[in-house]
């Protein structure tokens, strides 16, 4: 194998002084998975972009087989055969598969008019040449986003580019889509294709590349064949230390009911259930993690707790006290929340740090609340101070716009925020979504002595591997029901896979042993209540491990 | 800060720049016809003193736009809300006759309702009916303006008996606002409307809740501020403020409602708010710039015989330029202060 692509003392500095490249030289070999690295701001998904000639290096050159080349925009880097998938996904829904991948590049018939049939064609033989499996002719409004992600790679596979950089890929699927990517990609690889892959979820990153790059702050600490690495080797060059595990010391048994839902339903604009007879009960110093496949009702659950959407029937109480109709101010009185999208619904990015620190506190905390109707912004940015004390923020000052932080440091600031609004339930929706090692520790870190605080959390999340190490019991979602409400220690990763896929029915495929009972959720913990606590091992997070 | 107020300057003097290569185009001499602007609207108390009063309905105007544009609604309704503003001071001008210290604080409170009110119509169709407030303020722009016509019309509702144009009853002398040496009052009112609305939106809770809704609505709905309500306040608000720029033209101009009252400053708010990028002191700002411009316009005609209507294009000018470096020149700033810390930390190292 010869080096593809050179990359030479990249640097590269954003204004004002934001280094996220320094001096950065890496080889791509042709043929090869290569996968690049490291936390948030590590600077992989900046170099990938001055590779692919979104983003100009100050310094540094890029040589493409032997001649250093000069990218202006993504077309040229096209043109050399170097495409990239980015993380959102930006195809036309109302077109065909066929469609969207021939668009800016369609065969020309006369006159200029699109060669319909030679363009169905091309797709369609590029789809067999590469065993996707994709039907050209579906809409692509009507495909899942694994198949679409697809799509985005048969787009490049159709301009014929050698290098593919795939920026955070399995982010967008579900655990099972996953091996079926991997699959493919590799496929691509023997075919002759070169893959850049960033990501930092280091499993698939030791299961799929052949070599690993791994960058911190901008530096290239190394790179290294993935057979000759290990997920501990790789935490310890990304984060520069060894990785603390947490130890989930066993705890009393949950207190009081805190959250209570009873009977909540809830139907869209076009009479589809979304919520059906939810059932759920958090108890004080208990995270209940719930689980499923994304879109089968956890994000409508959620709006329904905070207030965002009225549920048709049933109630949501918090302490006793009634929330199901209440104002969402009110519901702050009990509620501390943090939501799955900073940019959208944790913050506004364009407020300072103290703007975003003082947000739901600026009515409902003492200190805010008894000038009444006055603000003091010098009160404010002394707020964010604590918060950057108290939540280790790395912030210089508090009135930079809060788009300045890095991610884990803006959650960081909303989770601050919200914990020190004080209240018995917390909220968490996918609270270490690209967030990266350390941040993800860090939240998971609050999250557990949250508990220990006596309060009672709902944890969202995707991540199952997380679940397991955090949650003390854990209910599954699917198509707006809870099909399954189980002590952690009584489920197994597999059956809850099971069950976010299959839905109450994922019990029939496993036999017996160590499954969990799905109930329906009208009792909440089967067991917790009565017979003590279930014992919160360490096993339970490291048999996931 | 200082940045921002850089790029603002700048866009202005590009835009000078680039009018005075149209100037030369057509063969005259730019630093002749800018000389005589600034002469004739800056030159002396006098002509500073019509410059400000001029400024008063397009800063008023302006930060109505800003204020809303700022905080989330969309309200293109400042010329009907200047209107209904006039209309309101014209009315209880009309109607009433009192001591001039209680009849000023009067008219001013009927133009700001009658503004407010005006935009209000628009936030309770939406509320109501989830109309738009963007289409509704428009067409009521419309109507305003067809009703004011139609109040003043030769024999209509509301027109002087005996008038040979369109226009209303004079208003109280009580009402009418006079001079400070050469300075008129308005200026002093507008003054405190503007320092008043900038305290409410920088220094109070409510202004934060505005401020941040203006950004982003979801986030500030979902951290507890009732944006619904904070809403329909902006709107009032936003529409008191051109009420006002309404009836202090009829308070210290024109005494009356006349036909075609305001149609110089309709959509100079919007613009200006557009240039300032919705910044409530940027709006002071260019308001005044733009009062100078549009006040030495006919001094410049007459001096240079350089058409008034260059004033116009110098305006266009100005707000493409300012609008379209607007990203660009922070960009470029951004770029000579990386520029300057590389050397800083080049020395350092030697």
């Amino acid at each position: 194998m010869s080096d593809l692509i050179d990359l030479r003392h990249i640097t590269k500095t954003f204004p004002p002084n934001v280094t996220a490249l320094d001096d950065v030289s890496v080889s791509f070999q042709a043929g090869e998975i290569h996968a690049v690295v490291g936390e948030n701001g590590a600077g992989k998904s900046t170099l990938m972009k001055v590779l692919y000639g979104l983003q100009r290096a100050d310094r540094g050159e890029i040589v493409l087989r032997g001649q250093p080349v000069r990218f202006n925009a993504a077309n040229d880097a096209i043109a050399a055969g170097i495409g990239m998938v980015h993380q959102e996904i930006l195809l036309i829904p109302e077109y065909t598969v066929w469609q969207n991948v021939v668009l800016g590049a369609e065969p020309r018939a006369r006159w200029g008019a699109l060669d319909t049939r030679q363009a169905r064609q091309r797709v369609r033989s590029k789809i067999d040449a590469f065993g996707l499996n994709l039907d050209p002719d579906a809409l692509v409004g009507d495909i899942s986003i694994a198949a679409r992600q697809k799509v985005e790679i048969l787009k490049l596979l159709y301009r014929n580019v050698a290098v593919l950089i795939l920026d955070e890929p399995t982010a967008v699927l579900t655990p099972l889509e996953v091996p079926q990517l991997f699959e493919e990609l590799r496929r691509l690889r023997d075919s002759g294709k070169t893959i850049l892959f960033v990501s930092h979820h280091l499993e698939e990153v030791l299961e799929l590349s052949d070599r690993v790059t791994v960058l911190r702050r901008g530096r290239k600490v190394d790179t290294v064949p993935a057979a000759s690495t290990s997920k501990s080797d790789l935490a310890r060059m990304m984060v520069g230390r060894e990785l603390l595990f947490t130890t989930r010391r066993a705890a009393r048994p949950p207190g009081e009911v805190v959250l209570r839902i009873n009977n909540l339903s809830l139907r869209d604009g076009r009479q589809i259930n979304r919520l059906r007879d939810v059932n759920l009960e958090v108890r004080a110093e208990e995270i209940v993690g719930i689980a499923g496949v994304e879109g089968n009702g956890q994000f409508e659950l959620v709006n329904a707790i905070i207030g965002l959407i009225q549920p048709d029937a049933g109630a949501i109480c918090v302490n006793g006290h009634d929330l199901t109709r209440a104002p969402i101010l009110e519901r702050r009185r009990h509620i501390a929340f943090v939501a799955q999208d900073r940019g959208r619904m944790g913050a506004s990015v364009n407020a300072s740090i103290a703007e975003n620190a003082i947000m739901t506190h600026h009515r409902l905390n003492e200190a805010f609340s008894r000038r009444r109707w006055r603000l003091d912004m010098r009160q404010a940015a002394a707020f964010a101070e604590r918060v950057r004390d108290q939540f280790a923020v790395a912030m210089s000052r508090a009135d930079q716009p809060f788009r300045a932080l890095s991610g884990g440091n803006q959650q960081k600031v909303i989770l601050g925020r919200e914990l020190l609004l004080d209240r018995p339930f917390l909220l968490l929706d996918q609270p270490t979504r690209g967030l990266d090692v350390g941040s993800t520790e860090y939240v998971r870190e609050q999250m557990l002595s949250q508990r220990d605080a006596r309060r009672a959390i709902l944890l969202i999340s995707s991540d199952l591997e997380e679940l397991f190490s955090v949650a003390d019991r854990i209910a599954v979602m699917h198509r707006g029901e809870i099909v399954a409400d189980t002590p952690i220690e009584r489920a197994s990763l597999e059956q809850v896979g099971y069950w976010m896929l299959q839905g109450r029915d994922g019990s029939a495929g496993l036999t017996g042993g160590s499954t969990g009972s799905p109930t329906g959720g009208s009792t909440g913990s089967p067991t917790g209540g009565s017979t003590g606590s279930p014992p919160r091992s360490a096993d339970a997070a490291g048999a996931v491990a | 800060m200082a940045q921002k107020l850089f790029s603002a300057l700048a866009g202005i003097g590009i835009a000078l720049g680039m009018g005075a290569v149209i100037l030369v185009i057509e063969g005259r001499q730019p630093f002749e016809v800018y000389g005589a602007l600034a002469a004739l609207s800056l030159g002396d108390a006098d002509k500073l003193a019509i410059t400000l009063k001029n400024a008063v309905p397009l800063i008023l105007t302006g930060l109505s736009a800003s204020l809303a544009f700022a905080s989330g609604p969309v309200n293109l309704g400042q010329p009907g809300q200047f209107l209904m503003g006039a209309l309101a001071a014209t009315l209880v001008g009309i109607s009433v006759d009192l001591p001039a210290p209680l009849m000023v604080p009067l008219l001013i409170a009927a133009a700001l309702a009658g503004g407010a009110m005006w935009a209000g119509v628009a936030a309770l169709l939406r509320h109501a009916f989830n109309m738009s407030e963007f289409i509704v303020t428009l067409m009521l722009n419309s109507v305003a303006e067809l009703f004011t016509a139609w109040l003043i019309t030769i024999d209509g509702p509301l027109a002087e008996a005996g008038a040979l144009s369109p226009r209303s009853p004079a208003i109280a002398s009580g009402g009418r606002l006079g001079d400070i040496g050469e300075f008129n009052i308005s200026i002093v009112v507008m003054a405190l409307a503007a320092l008043a609305i900038w305290y409410v939106f920088h220094r109070t809770r409510a202004g934060y809740e505005w401020r941040i809704a203006g950004q982003n609505t979801l986030f500030a709905r979902l951290g507890g501020c009732p944006v619904d309500r904070n809403f329909f306040i902006v709107m009032l608000l936003s529409g008191a403020l051109a009420g006002l720029a309404g009836g202090l033209l009829v308070m210290s101009g024109t005494y009356r409602l006349i036909r075609g009252i305001g149609a110089n400053y309709a959509w100079d708010g919007v613009m200006i708010a557009v240039v300032a990028n919705s910044a409530l002191a940027a709006t002071v700002l260019y308001g005044m710039f733009f009062a100078a411009l549009q006040t030495g316009a006919l001094g410049m005609e007459l001096l240079t015989a350089v058409p008034s209507e260059f004033i116009q294009v110098l305006q266009a000018v100005i707000v493409l330029v300012s609008v379209a470096s607007r990203g660009y020149l922070s960009a470029l700033l951004d770029r000579l202060a990386l520029r300057r810390l590389h050397r800083h930390s080049a020395i350092a190292r030697q």
